[in-house]
């Protein structure tokens, strides 16, 4: 049945063959021969049967070729199609009466063979047949194999090669690779498709580039991401460097961040796809690490994947079920004679039934890489806002707490509306309520981001600038910046105190601020020294385990209390 | 008159050459006349006399496989062996082979006429 369905394809259409030598009675034979299931063009030498194939290189389906002919002979014509892109997949039957010519024939791309004297008809028409057939399938299968922006394997194909090659393997030893491009869909936005697409060629070309000296075969899949299998590389960042020599043809290349996962040396019974999804998951572990853009999998990555499915998984039930706990770290401001209770800021803790107390800082770029994020973020802004409230009404007393908003909630349309509807149902005002924009989130979109933060502050909010001094603001964004206070990095404080150069930094940071004219918090202050030269320096606020972890509201309500009898004897 | 009958007479393997053109003896018979055009035969004694054994390797070669495809089997037996002796550049009188394929050419002339 299968037969029949291909006959049928092959008998549509009446199919142009070409007999070239340079014998008359031989050329009239065959043609005769083949003129039964196919129109025949002849030709008496290479010469003539080249101009006579480019003329017809769209219909031609195969070349029946004697080799020793006047003018142009056979193996000429033979290199030449080898070599033309547009002719070198039409199969070359080679004539002849030499023992001696077929190795030599095959190496020039012929794919077969009719000795004379001619066999009977029936089998020099059974062999065109089947050389066509085979040629015409080969053509489908390349067509169908290749990704065609690239010219590398699709995905299905790339997966089948791999595993057919792996057996050959010398020593077993392989590796599977996947290359990724951070925030690929940003190109395609800032400099067009036709950019994207050249920066997805120049990788392509780099690719092969390695790959003709090192072996292996590649694949393009999932738009930017590539993958490539090959045996086992000692370094496998040169593929890196191959690469990025390919891109910088290209103009602004430097924006083009690559990431790099390895998988290597890979059990021989391990399944394919499961290789390269463990080279995914090393590929996702350097997003966003430009110094370090590769990284090789190891078993615990697995298991982080694991738990990372299941956090995933519980974040509706963990919300639901209030397993999430807002916590408030109080900030104190320094520079009186006693520090004072100033502020706090909201941060969120999960206590997991199974796993205990989870740090946000292993769930949140979960779900920050999810989406997820914003249900989290919602439920923070809401629990924060329920506390103050009843602080207020209990003390008659605000001690303004910060919120946390993320990247993907500056492009929710409704923030404004969620923020002002906890305000509104809590009674409170925008005073009570400050919120934190992490400082890199005003590098993806300055222009809108800017936008969005000047309304809130019309409402009357105001903005911290959180992580300030690990993004990559320029001095001249900063002017143009719409913040009320700078928080700076923990990482600058935790430095302040190992050398000159780096309290010089804590300084020029108090400098800026200064020039801002806006207060500067610093976070992560652990130890009295830090506290100190922070105070020296002429820090505002200050936020840390030196004065208090971050608490359960209960307990951080004791400092409210405390805070709110220092006042009520003072005026006493 | 050119007949299968005739050319059977001189030892042509005619079952085999008319098998080759679907067993059409008009077609065959006119195969077997283009030999009176064939260049093959001058070609090769012109080489021989010249002892290029280059050229007459070229000519014995593509005369072989002419004679061959027709099934003319005795003056093909013939140009078969003597392309073997010069496909390895045979350094030998061959004039005693050349006479005889040339009679060959011969008979099959008379044939065709």
């Amino acid at each position: 049945m299968e037969m029949d369905k291909k006959l049928r394809h092959y008998n549509d259409i009446r199919r142009v063959v070409m007999v070239v030598d340079d014998e008359p009675i031989n050329q009239e034979m065959l043609g005769f021969i083949l003129k039964k299931d196919y129109e025949v063009v002849l030709a008496s030498n290479g010469e003539e049967a080249l101009e006579k194939i480019r003329s017809r290189k769209r219909t031609l389906s195969m070349i029946l070729l004697d080799l020793n002919m006047p003018v142009m002979d056979g193996y000429r014509l033979l290199e030449i199609l080898r070599e033309d892109e547009e002719l070198k997949y039409i199969p070359v039957i080679v004539l002849t009466a030499e023992d001696g010519a077929e190795v030599r024939c095959l190496e020039l791309g012929a794919v077969d063979f009719i000795k004379k004297p001619y066999n009977v008809p029936s089998v020099i028409l059974a062999r065109v047949r089947r050389a066509i057939e085979l040629s015409e399938d080969n053509r489908i299968i390349q067509d169908a194999e290749q990704d065609e922006l690239t010219g590398l394997y699709n995905r299905v194909f790339f997966f089948e090669y791999a595993s057919q090659m792996d057996p050959f393997q010398e020593k077993g030893e392989t590796d599977a690779i996947v290359i990724n491009i951070d925030h690929f869909h940003l190109v395609n936005e800032l400099y067009g498709r036709i950019y994207g697409d050249q920066v997805l060629q120049a990788i392509a070309d780099g690719i092969r580039e390695f790959m003709d000296e090192n072996r292996g075969i590649a694949c393009r899949c999932d738009g930017d991401m590539f993958y490539i299998y090959c045996p086992h590389q000692k370094e496998p960042a040169a593929i890196l460097d191959v690469i990025r020599r390919h891109l910088e043809k290209l103009p602004d290349d430097s924006r083009i961040r690559l990431r790099m996962g390895v998988y290597a040396k890979a059990a021989p019974d391990e399944l394919m796809e499961r290789r390269f999804e463990r080279a995914k998951l090393a590929c996702s572990t350097v997003r966003g690490k430009y110094i370090e853009p590769v990284a090789c999998y190891d078993v615990s990555m697995s298991e982080t994947e694991v738990l990372s499915e299941r956090l995933v998984n519980d974040l509706k039930r963990g919300l639901d079920e209030k397993q999430f706990k807002v916590w408030f770290q109080p900030k104190y401001a320094i520079q009186g004679e006693q520090p004072q209770l100033s502020s706090a800021e909201a941060l969120i803790r999960w206590d997991h039934p199974e796993f205990g107390m989870i740090s946000p800082s292993v769930f949140i770029p979960l779900f920050e890489n999810n989406g997820l994020v914003q249900k989290l973020d919602h439920y923070v802004w809401a629990e924060a806002g329920r506390w103050i409230a009843s602080w207020k009404s209990k003390y008659g007393f605000t001690v303004p707490v910060s919120v946390n908003i993320s990247r993907v909630d500056m492009y929710d349309p409704r923030l404004k509306e969620k923020i002002l509807t906890i305000l509104e149902e809590n009674h409170l005002t925008p005073e009570d309520y400050l919120l934190e924009i992490t400082e890199s989130a005003y590098s993806d979109d300055l222009e809108q981001l800017i936008h969005i933060v000047e309304e809130l502050r019309v409402l009357g909010f105001m903005i911290e600038m959180d992580d300030f001094g690990a993004g990559y603001s320029t001095l001249n964004m900063l002017t143009v910046l719409p913040v009320d206070v700078l928080k700076l990095d923990m990482q600058f404080v935790k430095n302040a105190t190992s050398d000159r150069k780096n309290y010089r930094l804590v300084e020029l940071m108090k400098d800026i601020a200064r020039f801002l004219e806006v207060p500067i918090v610093a976070e992560g202050v652990e130890t009295k020294e830090q506290c100190e030269i922070l105070q020296k320096i002429g820090f505002d606020l200050v936020q840390g385990y030196y004065f208090s972890p971050p608490l359960p509201p209960e307990e951080f309500e004791k400092l409210i209390k405390k805070e709110v009898d220092r006042k009520g004897a003072e005026i006493c | 008159m050119l007949t299968i009958e005739a050319l059977r007479e001189y030892g042509a393997n005619v079952d085999e050459g008319l098998a080759r053109c679907f067993n059409n003896a008009d077609f065959y018979l006119k195969l077997v006349g283009m030999l009176g055009n064939e260049k093959g035969f001058d070609k090769l004694e012109e080489a021989l006399e010249k002892n290029d054994l280059d050229a007459a390797f070229e000519a014995a070669h593509a005369l072989k496989g002419v004679l061959g495809n027709l099934s003319l089997t005795p003056a093909y037996t013939q140009v078969s062996e003597i392309t073997e002796l010069l496909r390895s550049r045979t350094n030998m009188d061959y004039s005693e082979r050349l006479a005889g394929i040339m009679e060959q050419q011969k008979i099959l002339k008379e044939l065709l006429n």
